[in-house]
C-alpha cells in the first residue's frame, strides 16, 4: 500500500517535470522552478498542520501514536521547509539578483523552517519517560503553530516583491502544477506514514531490549 | 479566591528574597547585557554617525534583552531542582497556572530592573534620542520583556532536566519569539527616529524589508500586544502539561 502510494507520487511528479518541460514551460527559463517551490511550500504548511493536529491529539488522548506523528510529521515538513527555501532562493538569485532578502513572506519561509529545526532537536535533547518527552514536544508544536498564521497573512494581504499566485498562461501550465502539488502532497503522506511506522518500530525495539 | 493570591504571593516574594540574599542572578544579567551593548557599540563605529546608532542600538538592546532574559528564566526554574523543591511547589494547595504566573511576573520584575538600568547605558552608547516619548518607550519595553518572559518561563520548565538546558532553552524561546521582534524592532526604531511612525507608502520602504509590513506605531504595539496575549495565554493553559511527572 505504502510501496503503491510512492509509486503513485512518483508518476505524479515525473508527470508534471514532463509537462512542464514541454508544453508548459513558463517564460523565462528560470521560473520553471516554481513547479517544485510552489508545491513545495504548500506540503511545508500542510505537514505544520498534521503536526497542530497530532500534538493536540497528543495532549488530549496521551496516545502515543500521536507523539510519533507529530515526530514524523515534524521530519517531514522539515524536508520540505528546506526544499521550500532552497528553490526560494535558486529563483530569487534568477529573479531578483540577491539569494535572500529579508521580505515579510522570506522572513515567514525561513521561520518555519527554524521551527522545524528546533522541534527536531527539541524532541532528541529531552530526557527522561517519553511520555513528558511527547508532551513537552506537543506544547512545542501548539505554541510554534501560533506562529504560522503570520505566514499564511503575510502571504495574502501584504504588498511584497514575492508574488502570492501567479496566474497561468495556458491548461499545460495548470495541469503541471496541479500534478506537482499533488504528487508533493502523495509524497509528503507517504513520508509521514513511513517515518511513523519506523519510529513505532524503533520505539518497540527500544521497550525489549530494556526488559 | 484570597488563597489563591495569597499562593501567587507567596511565590513572587520567595523568588525575589532568594534574589536579594544569594544575588545569584541579576548581577550577571546586567553584566551580561552591558557587555553586549560594549560589543555591539565597538563594533558599530563607522555606521554610529547617522542612522546606523539607531538600527545598532536597537539591535543591542533587543538582543541585550533576550540573552539575559533567558539566564533569569533558566534560573526560575533550576533553582527549584535543588531539594526537591518543584515537587513542593507542585504540592501546594494551589493551581498550576497559579504558579506559572507567579513565576512570570518574578521573571518580568527581574527583567524590568535590568532594563531600567541597560537602557540608560545603551541610550548613551548609542547617542539615542527617544524623540518619541519616555512613555512610550516604557510601554514598548514592557511589551517586548512580557512576550519574552511569557515563553521563557514556560520552557525553562520544560527543559530542565535536559543536559543542554541552556542552549535548548536559548534556541526554542528564540525562534518562537522571532516574529514578535519585528514589530518590536519596528516599535523602536520608530520612537528613535530612525524611522517614520507611520509608513503610508510601501514602495518607499522597499529597502526596509520585513519591517515595512508592519505599517505603523500604533500597529506595531498592537501586534505585540497580540503576541504577548497569546504567549501568555497558552503558557498559562500549558503549563500543568509541562510540568507533570
Amino acid at each position: 500500500m505504502r510501496r503503491l502510494l510512492f509509486s503513485l507520487a512518483i508518476v505524479l511528479l515525473v508527470a508534471s517535470t514532463w509537462i512542464g518541460l514541454t508544453q508548459g514551460q513558463i517564460a523565462p527559463l528560470q521560473r520553471n522552478i516554481l513547479y517544485a517551490h510552489v508545491p513545495n511550500a504548500v506540503c511545508a504548511l500542510l505537514c505544520f498542520v498534521v503536526l497542530l493536529v497530532a500534538s493536540a491529539g497528543c495532549l488530549v488522548t496521551g496516545r502515543q501514536g500521536w507523539d510519533l506523528l507529530a515526530a514524523a510529521s515534524a521530519e517531514a515538513g522539515f524536508v520540505f521547509a528546506t526544499l521550500l527555501n532552497a528553490t526560494g532562493m535558486l529563483f530569487s538569485r534568477a529573479e531578483w539578483n540577491v539569494w535572500w532578502t529579508p521580505s515579510p513572506r522570506l522572513v515567514t519561509s525561513a521561520i518555519l523552517w527554524f521551527l522545524y529545526a528546533v522541534y527536531l532537536i527539541l524532541r532528541v535533547s529531552l530526557p527522561g519517560s517519553p511520555y513528558r518527552r511527547a508532551r513537552i514536544c506537543a506544547v512545542f508544536g501548539i505554541i510554534a503553530f501560533l506562529d504560522v498564521p503570520l505566514v499564511f497573512v503575510s502571504a495574502r494581504f501584504i504588498p511584497d516583491i514575492h508574488r502570492p499566485s501567479f496566474s497561468f498562461d495556458s491548461p499545460w501550465q495548470t495541469a503541471a502544477m496541479m500534478l506537482g502539488m499533488a504528487g508533493t502532497a502523495l509524497l509528503a503522506a507517504g513520508l509521514i506514514w513511513l517515518r511513523t511506522s519506523l519510529l513505532r518500530d524503533s520505539g518497540e525495539l527500544e521497550r525489549e531490549l530494556l526488559q | 479566591m484570597s488563597g489563591l493570591w495569597r499562593g501567587f504571593w507567596a511565590i513572587i516574594i520567595k523568588d525575589i528574597v532568594v534574589e536579594l540574599r544569594a544575588r545569584q542572578v541579576l548581577p550577571t544579567m546586567v553584566i551580561l547585557g552591558m557587555l553586549i551593548v560594549f560589543i555591539l557599540r565597538m563594533a558599530s563605529e563607522p555606521g554610529s554617525a547617522g542612522v546606523g546608532g539607531p538600527v545598532m542600538g536597537v539591535a543591542a538592546l533587543w538582543i541585550a534583552f533576550l540573552f539575559s532574559g533567558l539566564l533569569a528564566q533558566e534560573r526560575s526554574f533550576a533553582a527549584e531542582q535543588q531539594n526537591g523543591c518543584m515537587d513542593g511547589l507542585l504540592l501546594a494547595p494551589l493551581d498550576v497556572g497559579t504558579i506559572y504566573l507567579a513565576k512570570l511576573l518574578a521573571n518580568v520584575i527581574m527583567l524590568t530592573i535590568f532594563e531600567a538600568i541597560v537602557v540608560p547605558m545603551a541610550l548613551i552608547a548609542f547617542n539615542l534620542h527617544v524623540t518619541g516619548g519616555w512613555l512610550r518607550l516604557a510601554a514598548v519595553l514592557l511589551l517586548g520583556n512580557l512576550g519574552i518572559s511569557s515563553v521563557g518561563t514556560l520552557f525553562s520548565a520544560a527543559v530542565q532536566l535536559a543536559r543542554t538546558r541552556g542552549s535548548l532553552l536559548g534556541i526554542v524561546v528564540l525562534v518562537i519569539l522571532v516574529p514578535m521582534l519585528i514589530p518590536a524592532t519596528f516599535a523602536l526604531l520608530a520612537l528613535f527616529g530612525a524611522m517614520p511612525v507611520e509608513t503610508q507608502d510601501f514602495a518607499s520602504l522597499h529597502s526596509s524589508g520585513s519591517l515595512a509590513f508592519v505599517g505603523s506605531f500604533k500597529a506595531a504595539i498592537g501586534y505585540m500586544l497580540a503576541f504577548d496575549a497569546v504567549f501568555v495565554v497558552a503558557s498559562w493553559l500549558l503549563f500543568g502539561v509541562v510540568v507533570e511527572e
